[in-house]
Parts: structure tokens; C-alpha cells; sequence
């Protein structure tokens, strides 16, 4: 029995065993109902070997939303331990499992998830492209991806969770101070899904610079195509750090090396350095985009072309390239002298500069524009004064000086949740609302998202502000509990509210999909928002090519310019389509490199290096492989327009 | 058989022995750090180049420009991490 | 599919040269992973806790045979895409096999160095310095593995299917990694071999 003890949870307690339960009635729920209603054939066909980057940008929401509720019931717990003073809801290591995953499933697994989703569907539609530059590719990344996010969550049931922070800092990440394999897990979930990023990273910026319509020079571009450019840009340079990092900490762990250690010459502050070396990268990896969703949004609900097109494009690029100049920012207090502090320091306030231009931009775009308040344009109104209010005690986290006195404290989480919250989350749910009909043919209910969007901006305001006062008054981040006397009683208990409120506005979101699901029209036609880019020129629900007539483009705006002034979006007569195929090898490849990150978190050699050698095995299969995808005809393509176009499309 | 041996790449190999040779003159010659330091960033750095644009064929296309702000971007943020790093954990404790 | 005859082979279909632009990108993905192992070994190499020093375990003779092997590797493979744009197969194959036997001869060199490492104690546990010395030279030796492989599945490819704009494609991108490992090769005979016996 010995070789099963290691597959026990160190620190069991009964909510575990309640989920334990609850993950093994939802698998069987799956397995059951796939094959009661014969679709496991469909799965396999046209969603797990899809290369269509719609339907893999359907998978990556998907999962992302499932993550959401994975961590956002990791929040409820941890603010529902310290609502009040002396909690015994849950036990300290319990605590910690739960703050750490809980920032690893957010970031990783569900914000990067997020944006990649929004990224696949839209940004090919806006190009004017009938697919990613690799669409085999393309899934190879989502499946790593997940595989990689499955393996995480599989700690929580096999082996105990890691429990050292979502930045899981050295020595306390050693083997000698978290002695579970929880951390083995963390370094192996993440390494297998950072690498499936990188490749999108790779695949979108071959795509943006050489996949567009013509006509669609780089200035062109529309806004949030230009925000997945620099994002990936960001991605392809930022995550083989990351790579670097978890390597070095795997053999840590592992194999006994010395990187990270304190002895025999280890730095456990090189650990520090390198994750945020990848770390801050990774911030304006998760924000830009969401900017860029922002600067569509804001243009077609105020019904005025974007403000400053030029300085929207070259603020990113600077921040692309500074946000790899700003690192140390995160550990002034570790001990390195004044002068390395004052230059991150220096350059950390000068990154605030390009933010600014952009909020400006989008304040002028409003400026006198014929608003219309729709729910992604609600959100979008509420990031700008929310997020500035962040950015700014950035900024004041930013003086290294005073950072000794807001280091490690509430006051630092509650600025980088009022950043990444109405940033990330808020860009994401109205990208969501915004491009859904684009996605799946009806729209979302206005109403409940308007209730959605009180309720969760009201929860964000409620459960952070607090978290400012709280930790000036000197309340430390990650501590599972406090005395009465210290008087942090009352601010928790309103971020505990404020949670709740969080928590009733996702409750609201999945109504509301529901809702929509089941009562929605169908009957919206192909550009419901009025819109200005080119997704919008395309049918409802979108064909597997996308365009029947690659669009000629003269503008940023080039579907508004053929509503509004005769611009010809199509020209010429149908031609035959190539296409590439689906395939199985991705998911089967993806399937090896969880084996063996849970081969590798166990120590299990012989089946580590099997499926290593699989892993080899697909690659060889592919260079071997001839594959030189379908052509669709003429015919074919003349049946599908004249099904989804209406009369409107009869003239292309 | 002449055919085979573009004059260019034969140059570019023989120049890298160079190249080689006289990076290598750190080891045999007694410097300063400073000075073997300067000799080895230059040998290096042009050896470098040498294989991108000679070997590589770098320029070639009509997608030179993304190639090369692709590298030079790589670069400049490599050279940053490693002086930065160096920085925050070497030179900066005192 | 759109071909473009003004180019060589490799370049003829628009998926193929969107090939090659993406593996660009990828090596820049490479230089940031080398990078970060030499920001790393710099910060380590004087950190040799009760391990050897640098200065104790190099050799200069195995480390100037590798760099020998390997430099003029990335000539052979060289010439073996020149070749191969003169639609010359039977000179490129020739060119692709001694580019992988220097390569097979390199990676020699480089075991019995590390076998020489682990005898004079210098092994992956023994300090910080000896980590990250045998992690950075083992992640090259480990992409030079993969390489010897990929290049002999091109090999046999071209072997049998002869010189398309597919099976050339694959060899120029496979060229590319190559020459990229000769690049980081250079920066470690500099950077880690000869500065350290400085």
C-alpha cells in the first residue's frame, strides 16, 4: 500500500471529500449522458480535433468560465474565513491551498484562458482571414492548455493542493518547507500550459502580420487586432522565462539541484526575480487585450470613430516594450540597495504615462458622442473610473520608499484586484456580451446584464475599497486570521458582503445564459450593434470560412465605410476554398504530456519516460505526416451564402 | 564541384574560425577582465550576425524587416533581463 | 494554393513561407530562453557553495574540438541548403548527413565532458554554480539531440519524396534551427567556456 499512500491528501477535511464526491458524480453525469444521447462521435469530430479557430475560441470560453467558478469559489471561501475575527471555518494549510490556487486557476487558467478565447474567434474575423496562420497548431495550444489546467485541478483531489502562493516563492516552495507534492503541481500544470500559450503566442503574430486582407496595411488594423498583436508579441518574449523558471524549480524538487536552495550556494531570490521577470510581462499580456476590447466597444457604443487612433497603437507598443524594464517593482523590500530600487522605480511611474494617453483617448472618443448604454458599454464606463482609481495606488505602490509600508499588505491586493477586476474581468464579460450573437446567433439578455453589471460592480467596489483601509492600518495579505483587537473585523466583513455581491453577479451571468439560450431570437441578422469592423460583415452563425470573398480594406473601420459611405467590401465571383483538416494528434499529444507532468509530480520514472517518448513519437508522426487539407467548391460555398445571406448579400 | 561552394558561405565560415581564433586569445593572452570582456562581447556579437545574415539568410525575403525587429526585440529584452538581473541580484546589495 | 515562382522552392506556397516567418518567431522565443539561462548563470557562477569552481573543471581541449564540430556543422548544412536551391539532391543530402555526424561528433564530445564533470564532483546537486552550468549546457546538448533526430527524418523525407516545396520548406526551417544552435553555442564558448577560464 505504501506506493498508493502517496496519492492521499495530506490535510483531508470534509468540504474535500464533499467535492471529491461532487467531481466523480459530475464525470459520471458526462460519461453517462455523452453516450446515452450517442455524441461522443460528434465531440471527437467536430469540437476535440477541431482546427477551426471559432470553435477552439468556443473551447478556450468554455473552460475559462468553468475556471471562473473553480476560483471564484476559492474567493468566497477565503473572504467568508476572515469575514470575521478568530474564524475556524477553515484550518491554516486549508488557507493557504486556497489563496494559492486561487491565483493560479484565476490568472493562468481563466484570465489568459479568456483573452485567447476572445483573441481566436475575433481576431482572424477582423483580418479578414479564413483561419490562424497553424490551425493544427492552434489546438495543440488549447488542448495543453487544458490538460495543463486539469492537471492543477487534479491536485486538489490526488495528492494534496500546492499551498505556497500563486508566486510560490523559494525557499518556502522547497521541499523542505511544503513537503506535499502540491507544488510539484504547480510548477508541471503550468510549465504544460505555458507552453501551449507560447505557440499561440507564435501563431497569432504570424497570423496578424501576414494574414491580412488586402488593403489592411498595419495602421489599419482595428484596435483590439493591434491589442492581440502586442499581447503576443509580449507572450513570445515574457513566457520562456517562465519556462526557465518552473524548469529550474521542477529540478529543485525533484532533483535535488541547487538553484533555489539555501545552501551550497542557492538564491532563493533569483526564484523571485525570474517569476517576475515573466510576471509583469504577464500583467500587460492579460490587460492589453482588454484594452483593445475596450477601444471597440466605446467607438460603436458612442457611435464616433476611436480618438486617436496613432497614439492608441504607439502607447501599447510602449508599453510592450517597457513593461519588461519594471520587474524589481515587486520585491523592492528584498534588500537590493536604493539605487536599483529608484531606477524600477523611475521606470515603473513611467509606464503609467502611455495608460494615461489611452484613458484620455477613450474619454474623447465619449466626448460628445450619442451614447448608448448597452451592457458591454456599461462595463466599459464603469473599468475607466474603477481602473483609474487602481492604477493610480499603483502608482503609490510603484515609490519604492513607501512600498516598505504597503508591501505585502491588503492595500497591494486591493489595487491589483481593482486593476485586474474592471481591466480583465469587466473587458471579458463585456467582450463576451459584445461579440456573443458573432459566436452563437442570439444575444444575451439586456436586462439581466444590466442587473449583472450593478451587481458585480457594486461587489468589486464593495469588497476591495475596504481592503485599502484595512491594510494601511497594517493587515497583512495571506494570513488566515486575526485578532478581534486589531479592529480589521469590520473591513472584512464588508469585502465579505462585497464577495457575496461578486458571487451573485456570475450566479446572474449563467442566468442569464440560460435565459438567453432558451428565449433569445434568433432573428438578429448579422450585425446586431451596428458595428464598425469587419467580424460584423460576415453571416450569422459564421461559416467554417469565414468569408466567401476575401474583403478589400481601406480603412480601420472598413465594414462601417461600406454601410455608411459605398465602400465594396467584396469584389470578384466566388472562388474554391483550401481548408485545412481536423485532427486527433494534438489531443493525443496533449493527453501524453499530462501523463507525465502527473508522472513527473509523482516520481513515477517509468511512466514519465513512456510517455515522453509518445510525446516524441507525435512529433515524429507529424513531420512524417502528408496532410494537405480540402478544397471546398464553388457550389458548396454558393449553397451556404445563399442559406445565411439574406437579400442583402445577393449583389457581393 | 565549384558550384557547391558559394564563395559567400566559404568566407563566412573561414571569417568565424577567425572570429574564433581570436576570441580564443583571452585564454592564451594575459588580460585584463575588462579588456577580455570587450574582446569576447565583439567576437561574439559579430559571429552572431555573421551566422543570421550569411548562414540564415536573414534578409532575404520581403518580410526582412519583421525578421530582424523581431531579433532585435528578442535582443534588446534578453540583454535587459540579464543585466537587469544582475542588477537586482548581484551588483545592486550592498 | 498561391505559388510565386521568383522565389526558391522553400518559399513557394503561401503556407510555407507563413512556415518559415513563424519558426523566425519562435527562435525569438529561443533567444529569451537562452537568455534567461545566461541571466541566471551569471548570477550564479560565483555561487559554488563547497562545489568546484569553473575555473577548476573546464578543459580548453574538448570544449575547442565542440566548437570546431559544431561551427562547421552549420557550414555543411549551409552549403546543404545551397545545394539544395541549385536543385542539386544527391550534394544536399550528402551536405545533411555530415552536418548531422558533426553533430553526432559534438554531442560526444559534450557527454564525455559531463561524465568528466560528475567524476571531478560536479554534478547537478553540488552547487548552485554546477546547476545551472550543466541546465544550460544540457538544455543546448538537449536541442542538438532533437535536431540530430528532426534532421533525420528530413533526410529520409527528401530521401523518398525528393525535393518538393514541401520536403524544402522542411529542410530550410530545419537549416535555421541548426544555425541557431551554432549562435548559442558561440554565446556559451565565449560567455561560460572562455570567460571562465579568463
Amino acid at each position: 500500500m505504501d506506493f498508493f499512500d502517496r496519492f492521499a491528501i495530506p490535510h483531508p477535511s470534509p468540504i474535500i471529500y464533499a467535492s471529491m464526491v461532487a467531481i466523480g458524480l459530475t464525470v459520471i453525469a458526462i460519461v453517462a449522458g455523452l453516450t446515452y444521447f450517442k455524441k461522443w462521435g460528434y465531440l471527437w469530430r467536430e469540437w476535440i480535433t477541431t482546427v477551426d479557430h471559432k470553435r477552439i475560441g468556443i473551447m478556450y470560453l468554455l473552460s475559462a468560465l468553468l475556471m471562473l467558478f473553480r476560483g471564484g469559489v476559492d474567493a468566497l471561501m477565503m473572504r467568508a474565513q476572515t469575514a470575521v475575527p478568530e474564524n475556524t471555518l477553515l484550518e491554516a494549510q486549508h488557507y493557504n491551498e486556497i489563496f494559492t490556487t486561487h491565483g493560479v486557476v484565476m490568472i493562468i487558467f481563466m484570465a489568459m484562458a479568456f483573452i485567447i478565447a476572445l483573441m481566436n474567434f475575433v481576431v482572424p474575423l477582423q483580418i479578414g482571414a479564413r483561419d490562424v496562420a497553424f490551425p493544427r497548431l492552434n489546438n495543440l495550444s488549447f488542448w495543453l492548455y487544458f490538460m495543463g489546467a486539469m492537471l492543477f485541478n487534479l491536485s486538489f483531489v490526488i495528492g494534496g493542493s500546492p499551498s505556497a502562493g500563486w508566486t510560490s516563492y523559494f525557499p518556502l516552495a522547497g521541499n523542505e518547507f511544503s513537503e506535499s507534492v502540491g507544488t510539484n503541481y504547480y510548477m508541471l500544470a503550468i510549465q504544460i500550459s505555458g507552453i501551449g500559450t507560447l505557440m499561440t503566442g507564435i501563431n497569432f503574430i504570424a497570423t496578424i502580420l501576414k494574414m491580412r486582407a488586402p488593403g489592411m496595411t498595419l495602421m489599419k488594423m482595428p484596435m483590439f487586432t493591434w491589442s492581440a498583436l502586442i499581447t503576443n508579441l509580449i507572450i513570445v518574449f515574457a513566457f520562456p522565462v517562465l519556462t526557465v523558471a518552473l524548469a529550474m524549480g521542477t529540478m529543485d524538487r525533484l532533483f535535488g539541484s541547487n538553484f533555489f536552495t539555501t545552501s551550497d550556494g542557492g538564491m532563493d531570490m533569483l526564484w523571485a526575480n525570474l517569476f517576475w521577470v515573466w510576471g509583469h510581462p504577464e500583467v500587460y499580456i492579460l490587460i492589453l487585450p482588454a484594452f483593445g476590447i475596450y477601444s471597440e466597444i466605446i467607438p460603436t457604443f458612442a457611435r464616433r470613430n476611436l480618438y486617436g487612433y496613432k497614439s492608441m497603437v504607439a502607447s501599447m507598443v510602449l508599453i510592450s516594450l517597457l513593461s519588461f524594464f519594471v520587474w524589481v517593482h515587486h520585491f523592492f523590500t528584498m534588500g537590493q540597495g536604493a539605487l536599483v530600487n529608484s531606477i524600477f522605480s523611475i521606470s515603473t511611474m513611467a509606464i503609467a504615462v502611455p495608460t494615461g494617453i489611452k484613458i484620455f483617448n477613450w474619454l474623447f472618443t465619449l466626448w460628445k458622442g450619442k451614447i448608448k448604454i448597452t451592457v458591454p458599454m456599461l462595463y466599459s464606463l464603469g473599468f475607466l473610473p474603477i481602473f483609474t482609481i487602481g492604477g493610480v495606488t499603483g502608482v503609490m505602490l510603484g515609490m519604492s520608499a513607501a512600498d516598505y509600508q504597503y508591501h505585502n499588505t491588503m492595500f497591494l491586493v486591493a489595487h491589483f484586484h481593482l486593476v485586474i477586476i474592471p481591466g480583465v474581468v469587466f473587458a471579458m464579460i463585456a467582450g463576451m456580451t459584445y461579440w456573443w450573437p458573432k459566436m452563437f446567433g442570439f444575444m444575451l439578455n439586456e436586462r439581466i446584464g444590466k442587473w449583472t453589471f450593478w451587481f458585480i460592480a457594486g461587489g468589486t467596489c464593495l469588497a476591495f475599497f475596504p481592503m485599502f483601509i484595512s491594510g494601511l492600518d497594517g493587515q497583512a495579505r495571506r494570513m488566515y486570521t486575526y485578532s478581534e483587537a486589531t479592529g480589521f473585523g469590520i473591513w472584512n466583513m464588508l469585502s465579505f458582503i462585497g464577495a457575496l455581491g461578486l458571487a451573485a453577479g456570475f450566479i446572474l451571468i449563467v442566468y442569464n445564459v440560460y435565459y438567453s439560450t432558451r428565449y433569445a431570437s434568433r432573428d438578429i441578422g448579422d450585425d446586431p450593434w451596428d458595428a464598425r469592423s469587419l467580424e460584423w460583415a460576415t453571416h450569422n452563425p459564421v461559416p467554417e470560412y469565414n468569408f466567401a470573398i476575401t474583403p478589400q480594406v481601406n480603412s480601420s473601420e472598413a465594414f462601417w465605410d461600406s454601410k455608411k459611405n459605398g465602400h465594396k467590401l467584396f469584389k470578384g465571383p466566388f472562388k474554391e476554398i483550401h481548408m485545412p483538416n481536423n485532427s486527433g494528434m494534438p489531443f493525443i499529444m496533449s493527453i501524453l504530456f499530462f501523463v507525465l507532468g502527473f508522472a513527473l509530480v509523482f516520481s513515477l520514472w517509468i511512466v514519465a519516460i513512456i510517455s515522453l517518448i509518445g510525446v516524441f513519437a507525435c512529433l515524429a508522426h507529424r513531420s512524417f505526416e502528408k496532410d494537405h487539407g480540402y478544397h471546398i467548391s464553388v457550389e458548396e460555398i454558393e449553397k451556404t451564402e445563399a442559406e445565411r445571406g439574406g437579400a442583402e448579400h445577393e449583389n457581393r | 564541384m565549384k558550384e557547391l561552394f558559394p564563395r559567400k558561405q566559404v568566407m563566412g565560415f573561414v571569417f568565424s574560425l577567425v572570429l574564433t581564433a581570436a576570441a580564443l586569445l583571452v585564454y592564451f593572452l594575459d588580460m585584463s577582465f575588462a579588456v577580455g570582456m570587450t574582446v569576447l562581447l565583439v567576437t561574439a556579437f559579430i559571429q552572431a550576425g555573421l551566422q543570421f545574415i550569411v548562414f540564415m539568410h536573414a534578409g532575404e525575403t520581403e518580410d526582412k524587416g519583421l525578421i530582424f525587429t523581431n531579433i532585435y526585440y528578442g535582443l534588446i529584452i534578453a540583454l535587459v533581463t540579464v543585466f537587469g538581473t544582475l542588477l537586482a541580484m548581484v551588483w545592486g546589495y550592498v | 494554393m498561391k505559388t510565386d515562382n521568383t522565389m526558391p522552392l522553400e518559399y513557394k506556397t503561401e503556407q510555407s513561407r507563413l512556415n518559415i516567418f513563424g519558426f523566425w518567431i519562435f527562435l525569438g522565443a529561443e533567444i529569451m530562453l537562452f537568455g534567461t539561462l545566461f541571466a541566471s548563470y551569471f548570477t550564479l557562477e560565483g555561487r559554488t557553495g563547497s562545489g568546484p569552481t569553473g575555473a577548476e573543471i573546464f578543459e580548453i581541449t574538448p570544449v575547442l574540438v565542440e566548437t570546431f564540430l559544431l561551427l562547421t556543422s552549420s557550414f555543411t548544412i549551409g552549403l546543404g541548403v545551397h545545394a539544395m536551391r541549385i536543385a542539386n539532391k544527391k550534394a544536399m543530402l550528402a551536405f545533411f548527413s555530415i552536418t548531422l555526424i558533426l553533430g553526432l561528433g559534438f554531442l560526444g564530445f559534450e557527454i564525455f565532458e559531463f561524465i568528466h564533470y560528475v567524476h571531478e564532483g560536479a554534478g547537478l546537486q553540488a552547487s548552485a554554480f554546477t546547476s545551472i552550468l550543466l541546465t544550460t549546457l544540457g538544455t543546448h546538448g538537449a536541442h542538438v539531440t532533437f535536431g540530430l533526430f528532426w534532421g533525420l527524418f528530413i533526410i529520409l523525407q527528401v530521401k523518398k519524396r525528393g525535393l518538393t516545396p514541401e520536403t524544402a520548406n522542411k529542410s530550410f526551417i530545419f537549416s535555421l534551427y541548426w544555425h541557431f544552435l551554432d549562435v548559442v553555442w558561440i554565446f556559451i564558448f565565449s560567455f561560460i567556456y572562455l570567460k571562465g577560464m579568463m
